[in-house]
Formats: structure tokens, sequence, C-alpha cells
């Protein structure tokens, strides 16, 4: 037998008898009085984003320029804004050749108040590693795409073949306790909240 | 009501006095107190250091003394947790049942069974709680930190019914003391510590009296503060609640 | 050594102690703030048991479901009944796509079955991405926590580290400076690395896919950067469906540093497009720990650590002194498994306070099955003479009232007659730092009788 069907059949033999699958009842998690945009910027800054309104994609742009002054390497994903690239993801054969990227704007579909956090998926994402080797990352979403928790989130989300909850920028704590930003991945990240 | 006194072993031999208090504090509260004689142990010691098979005669005698009373009160969340919680290693008869769901913590018994939160006592001192741990988090006489619930403490409540006891807040409310049975002999680097560690909590916010569900936990913090002449001095919540100073 | 052993040489430097507890304490304070924001953090509590105790009972039919749906999406799947096997599967794939350099975020698998000397030996550089499992590597040590796995270093020590091992400028251990240096030799790592290595937090059966979550981007640096992605995982890593995940990420990160969410929660589904991508699924003792039914929510970890914070123990006696690849309480309940004589002193380097079991956030009862495992050891390894006869006698003495009298009465007499030195005398532990109480020269017996004597008169 190889290891596969051996497992397997240790498992059978192991496991206790059926147990039921307990269903979620998310009415216990509710917080009814909740502002959830409100909670939303709340808890980005917690885990260390900034957050900013604006009200058009040319609004970040024009944002983005003013925070992050003098970048060479810059990237938007966002609709009509071709202007703000430096690069073009078409000549890129590698996503090695991302290491220099100094700015990169994506757009989330759902942000999660709980947490502070935004999905990227495949369908935001052109080049997976884009996210974690940009230096500084800028998130576009809107607030009507945000949910209260994560039960929420879940129960919208379907299809996709890679995706990450992205909740602030990349972080350490691993010497002596003290939290440093910019630990492997973003060292900011801005959610450009839209109306 | 038959109410049956349960003395454990330790405060039998070496602390008779939380036994004279907790004796009197109930007759106080005209309850109506049995001590069976010939009462030795619940088995705890030999259980908690793995030999929970040795112990199987202390709980048979336990039962055997104890298996006429509608309560069994006793001044150890400690020892009526184990006979609560570890007493499934001999035969569930009914009176086994029955002792194991009667038996009870002396504040508990005092505020849910007596349902007395005012004893009357008087004790003009400082008090720090030591929550012991086999109450607290076994047999839960009050909120622990690590849970989210609504906040409340069996002993807490009764002492804020004493006259002249200012209850001092800790640092760490509810961590352990370090006695553990045989932890605090096996581990003894560690059960030093924590003791050390717990008194210093407490010696921080100005209490001068530590007081707990257990004697157990107060003989090891106790042996501490002897040893390095601390301004602190513990007692057993029966001898504050039997206190009218 | 034993764990009190070991403890004992921790203890000698007291501060280094103090701020271990202090350190690990502040983490479990934070944990305290950001669960009491949670409405229903008990019924969640609740959940993420019931899912995992209900995902076992049924675990050879989610990982087949795992396996068909991971298969479709173009996952190869492999299967390890233990650590050699497991160390084999991987080297292979290394092998297969010419790998030379291999980056590896957290994985406490990895850790359990020794990979890192294993693919050494055969000439691949592995490079642990993860800062704290960096230090660790640097340092020739092994992680001392599951989350922080240098907390048992000072950043002094890291400091020298990175200077002897990175070519560092002495920076009076500025974590920031040397936070971003370690930043610039890992991307070097990252760029030039063949293949990635990553644990799995949680894999889904009804999808196929993996969850890896991570605060520093480490794995998701390694994974979306390098051709082939290996992720290995234990058999106890399966969740149903991807709703249950609604359950753990809000579980997880709050239990282990007190954030509302790691900040990457990585889903993996297929591979990138060319890329390969490798699950390896192991066995390694699990199978055999669901066999026991009063250890087999030992199975539920999700690997958090709250349970090493909160414990008084853990806390002051370092990762380390439980010499084994899962340190604290969770880790004294799963190592007596796999080697019952080698772990025979962990289920004792407890009080049974219970903070571990009240602070899970899958509700394992970790110190019931602490007493349990004790229970077993002194049956089936071999104890001190000394402590099982003890033991006998006392269970004899308990069980006879007058027996238990007179050792009474001798201890009292003992207490209050013998000369302290001889009390605190060497074979006297409790005494060295304590003192034992004033033998009173009644027992409570003797004075109730005394009393209903008196009130007969």
């Amino acid at each position: 037998m190889n290891s596969r069907d051996q497992i397997l059949a240790k498992l059978k033999t192991n496991k206790p008898k059926l147990i039921d699958l307990p269903l979620i009842e998310t009415s216990i998690f509710r917080d009814e009085g909740l502002d959830i945009i409100k909670e939303f910027i709340k808890k980005v800054e917690v885990v260390g984003g900034n957050v900013l309104e604006v009200t058009s994609n040319q609004d970040v742009i024009n944002k983005i320029e003013s925070t992050f002054t003098n970048q060479e390497v810059c990237y938007s994903h966002i609709k009509g804004t071709q202007g703000f690239n430096t690069i073009s993801l078409e000549t890129i054969q590698n996503p090695h050749d991302l290491e220099n990227l100094d700015v990169l704007i994506l757009e989330s579909t759902l942000g999660v108040a709980e947490n502070g956090s935004v999905w990227l998926s495949d369908q935001e994402i052109p080049v997976r590693v884009l996210p974690f080797i940009t230096k500084h990352l800028a998130v576009v979403i809107s607030k009507k795409d945000l949910v209260e928790y994560m039960h929420e989130a879940y129960s919208r989300l379907s299809g996709f073949n890679y995706g990450v909850f992205l909740a602030g920028p990349s972080k350490t704590a691993d010497i002596e306790q003290s939290l440093v930003i910019g630990a492997q991945g973003a060292l900011s990240i801005t959610i450009f909240l839209k109306q | 009501m038959k109410v049956g006194l349960f003395i454990p072993c330790y405060i039998n031999q070496l602390y008779p006095q939380v036994g004279k208090a907790t004796l009197e504090l109930l007759e106080k509260l005209n309850v109506k107190v049995s001590y069976p004689s010939g009462q030795t142990c619940c088995g705890q010691p030999m259980a908690n250091s793995g030999y929970e098979s040795e112990s199987i005669g202390a709980c048979n005698h336990f039962i055997d003394n104890f298996k006429d009373f509608d309560y069994i009160v006793t001044p150890s969340g400690s020892c009526a947790y184990h006979v609560k919680k570890h007493y499934d290693i001999i035969p569930q008869t009914e009176d086994v049942i029955n002792v194991r769901n009667n038996v009870y913590e002396l504040c508990d018994f005092i505020l849910n069974i007596l349902k007395i939160k005012d004893i009357g006592a008087s004790f003009p001192y400082k008090v720090g709680v030591h929550k012991s741990c086999h109450g607290l988090r076994g047999l839960r006489l009050g909120s622990c930190s690590e849970r989210v619930e609504a906040s409340y403490s069996y002993i807490e409540e009764l002492l804020q019914h004493t006259k002249g006891v200012e209850l001092m807040p800790l640092q760490r409310s509810d961590e352990c003391c370090g006695f553990g049975g045989t932890f605090a002999v096996v581990e003894e680097a560690i059960s030093v510590k924590m003791g050390k560690d717990k008194i210093k909590d407490h010696l921080e916010s100005g209490v001068e009296v530590i007081t707990a569900t257990d004697t157990s936990c107060l003989m090891h913090l106790e042996g501490l503060i002897t040893r390095n002449h601390q301004p602190l001095k513990v007692l057993h919540i029966a001898e504050i609640l039997n206190s009218n100073l | 050594m034993s764990h009190s052993e070991l403890a004992s040489i921790f203890n000698k430097n007291e501060k280094k102690v103090d701020w271990h507890d202090k350190a690990l304490w502040f983490v479990r304070h934070k944990r305290d703030l950001s669960v009491h924001e949670v409405k229903g953090w008990e019924a969640l509590r609740n959940l993420g048991h019931g899912i995992k105790a209900h995902t076992l009972s049924n675990l050879d039919n989610y990982l087949i479901e795992f396996e068909a749906n991971a298969i479709k999406n173009d996952i190869q799947v492999h299967w390890a009944a233990d650590g050699d096997e497991h160390n084999r599967i991987v080297h292979n794939i290394i092998k297969e796509s010419n790998g030379k350099k291999v980056v590896k975020s957290k994985s406490m698998l990895t850790e359990e079955c020794h990979l890192n000397p294993f693919l050494e030996a055969h000439g691949i550089e592995v490079i642990d991405t993860d800062l704290g499992e960096r230090i660790v590597q640097l340092a020739k040590e092994k992680p001392s926590h599951i989350v922080l796995p240098a907390i048992h270093k000072n950043k002094h020590e890291v400091d020298k580290l990175f200077q002897e091992h990175l070519g560092t400028k002495p920076c009076d251990g500025d974590p920031q400076y040397l936070t971003g240096e370690a930043r610039k030799h890992l991307r070097q790592k990252f760029i030039q690395a063949d293949v990635a290595i990553t644990g799995v937090n949680f894999a889904i059966a009804n999808t196929g896919g993996f969850v890896v979550c991570t605060n520093e981007g480490n794995a998701d640096m390694g994974a979306q950067l390098a051709p082939v992605h290996i992720a290995c995982m234990g058999v106890e890593k399966i969740i149903p469906k991807q709703e249950h995940l609604g359950v753990f990420l809000r579980l997880l990160a709050r239990s282990a540093t007190g954030q509302p969410i790691t900040t990457y929660s990585s889903h993996f589904k297929k591979p990138r497009k060319g890329e390969k991508m490798h699950i390896v699924i192991v066995d390694n003792g699990r199978t055999e720990q669901l066999s026991r039914p009063d250890f087999r929510t030992s199975l539920h970890c999700i690997r958090c650590g709250a349970c090493m914070n909160t414990c008084p123990i853990y806390r002051r006696s370092g990762g380390h002194s439980y010499d084994a690849t899962i340190p604290g309480p969770i880790g004294s309940i799963l190592s007596p498994g796999k080697d019952l004589k080698k772990y025979s002193s962990l289920p004792f380097a407890s009080t049974l306070c219970g903070s571990c079991s009240d602070v899970c956030p899958v509700k394992i009862d970790i110190h019931s099955q602490l007493y349990k495992w004790r229970q077993i050891i002194t049956k089936e390894t071999p104890q001190p003479f000394v402590k099982a006869q003890t033991m006998k006698i006392m269970g004899q003495m308990f069980s006879k009232p007058s027996q238990f009298e007179r050792v009474g009465k001798a201890v009292r007499w003992s207490l209050r007659n013998l000369p302290k030195s001889v009390i605190n005398s060497k074979l006297n532990t409790w005494g060295k730092a304590r003192d034992l109480p004033e033998g009173p020269k009644q027992s409570f017996d003797q004075w109730y009788e005394e009393r209903k004597n008196n009130q007969k008169d």
C-alpha cells in the first residue's frame, strides 16, 4: 500500500464517530448600530495603513503624486490612469523585473470593516507578486464594497485562482517585540475610499 | 438542609484555624453543620502527580464520609474541583454522582445557596485577592481574564460587603501563583519565581493582606513572604469573613 | 534533560526571565484587548472547535475531496507517512526542477521533519525568510516559540549576529535598522530562489485551495517569484469549506498577536501560468494521535501560540526548556504522543491552572489533557522509586483515618520542634526558597473533638 492509501486507511480506522458540522449563525456576530465605513477606517489605521477619501481616479493620482514625490517606477491598474505608468507590464518577462517598483495602484472590490483588510485577487492583480514587491501600495475601493466582517466577505468570494486579504503594510516584531513597519513586503499602504 | 463540612487534609493538620473559621462562619449564618469524623483527603495530591489509581481508596473514603449530605461545603476550591472533575475514576453510583453534584466551595455556597451577600463582617485592611486557579477556571467562581464574559467574582462580592475592606487591584488579576501541588517541588525554580512575581504584584498595589479561596496557594505565598521578611499577611477568606475587627 | 532542569538553568538569569515574561504577557494582553472587541467571541471559539471536531471525524473523506479539487486546479499532490518521506518528496521535487536555492516561509511541520538539515546535506541552500526564523537559523538554534521564533534573543544578540553574518554595522540593537538590513539580504534570496516552500494554515476541501498567513509578506515574496512552490501540510490542516475560513481567520491573528487579521492571508488555488505548485500532505504521527480519544482534540490546534503567551510556566522557562518542536502547553500534549519517554517531563511542567484551555481559540482542553498524560506516563515510563513509593504510601494513608492522624501528628511535631536547619535541609526542595508553616499543636480534628466534649459538659 502506498503512503496515501495507508494514511487514508488509518484515518478511517482511527477517526471518531461522525460529529455534526455546526452551522455558522452570523446574526450573533452582527453589531447592529455599527458604522461600517468608520469602523473600516479605524481598523486600517490600527493595522498600520492610511486612509484618504477621493472623488475620482484622477484624484487618486493627484494625491499619490503629492504624497510620494520623485518616485521613478510607478504602475497603476485603475481605469483611465495610464499616464501615471512608467512601465508596461507587457514588456515584463519575469516577475523579478518588478524589483524596483516604487508605487503601485490597484483596485479592490471588497474591504472588511472588522480588520481593515482589502481583498485582491487575480482579477485585480495582473502579476501576483505586485502588491508584495512594490515599495508603496495604494488600493482604491468604493465605500459600497465594504462589509462588516469576514463571514460576509466569504459569502461574496468565488472563482479566483489566487487572492489575498491584505491588511496594512508588511510588518514584523521579531526583534525584541519592537514593531517595525516594512519587513519583506510593501513599506506602506494607502487606502483610497471612493463614494 | 443537611450540610457536611469537608476540611482538606493539609488544612486539618497545618491550618486548623481556617477550618475553625469556616465552621464558625457557617454556624453564624445559621447553618447546621456536621463534621464527619475520620476525614482524610480528596485524593488530589496523588492524582495530579499522575497516580490517580493510588487515590481510589481516598476517593471511596470521601464518598463514604459525605454520601448522606445535601451539601458538602469546603474552604477549598481546588479540592471541590477535584471531586467534581476527577471522581470519574470510581464507579458512578448514585452516591458518587450526588456527592460530585453537591460539593461546594465556601464562597459559592454562601452566595448562591444561602443567598447571603452581607455577612456582617468587618475587616479594616487593604486586601488583595488571589484568585486560585482551580476555583476560578475549574469551578468558575469568577469571570476569568481570558474569556469574554460579564465580570463577576464570588470572593470579591463577599469582600465588597465586608466593612472596612479596601480591595486592591492587581496588574495581573488572575495569574497562577505557582503552587500546583507537587509542581511546587518538581519545578521548584519556576514555582518560586511565579510566587515571587505574584507577591510583588500585591506589594506594588499596596496590599496588606492576601486572601484566597485556597490555603494551598496561600501556604506557598506565605512560605516566600516569611523567608523574605516581606510586609504582608495571608489569610483564608473564611478567616476574613469570620472577623469582626 | 527534563523541563525542570532546563527551566532551572533559564532561571539563573532572573532579569532575562523577567524580560521574557513581560514581553509575552504583553502579547497576551494585546490578545485580550483584541478579542474583547469581537461580538460573540465565545460563540466563535465554539464554532472553531465544532468545525475542527467535525472535520477530524470525517478527515479521510475531506482529504480525498481536497486532493481531487487540488489536482483539478493543476496542483500536484503528494502524501508522506512520516518526516523522512516528506523530506525525500520535497528533495525530489527540487531535484527535478534543478533547484539549488530554496526560500522557506514559516512552517512548523518542516521543523518537525527536520527538513533544513536534510536538504543542506544534499547541497541545497535553504533560507528561512521569516525574520525571526532567519535570526535563529543564523544562530544555529531552533525557534523557541511558534509565532515569535526569536523571542528568547535580545536585540543586542541580533545586532552581533547580523554583523557576523550579514556584514551590518554596529547599531546598538536598533530594530528598525536591523530589519531594514534583513529586508535587503532577503530580497536577494527571494530574487535568486529556484523553489519556494511554505507551510499551510488552512487547506479547503471544497476548493482544493489553501491559505497561508504571514505578517512580513515572506510567503508570497517566495511563492510569487520562484518557479516552483511547495506547500507542506499536516493532515489536520483541512477545513471543509471556504466559508469556514471566516471563522478561523477571525480567531487566528487575534489569538496570536492581537491583530484583527494577519497582514497577508493568501489564498492559493492554482499555480501561476507556466509554473508548478505542489502540496505535500504529511501524517508523521497524526493518525495515531487521532486514535486516542482523550487526546485527539489536540489536532484542532491552529498554531496561534496563545497558550504559550498565557502560560505562566512557558513565560518563565523559555521555549527551549521544552526541547520539542512545538513548545508550551499545546506542545506538551502533542509531544508525548510522539515519544512518551523523551517528553515525559512535559505534562508535569504545568500547575494545571487552565489558562491555556480558556485562551485557546478552538477550545482544546489542554490542561485536562496534561492531567491525562500524567496518568499514562507514570504507568508506562520508568518512575523514580521514591516517587512511586511515596504515592503508594500516601494513597494508603488517605484511605485510613487512623494512619492519617498519626502521620499528621508527627509532621506537626516536627515542624514545631525541629530546628530550621534540619527542616530546610537539602532534602527538602520546598525549603530552598520557602519556609514551611509552623506546626500547630492541635489539628482541626482534635480541636473539633475538644469543642464537642466541652459543649457536652
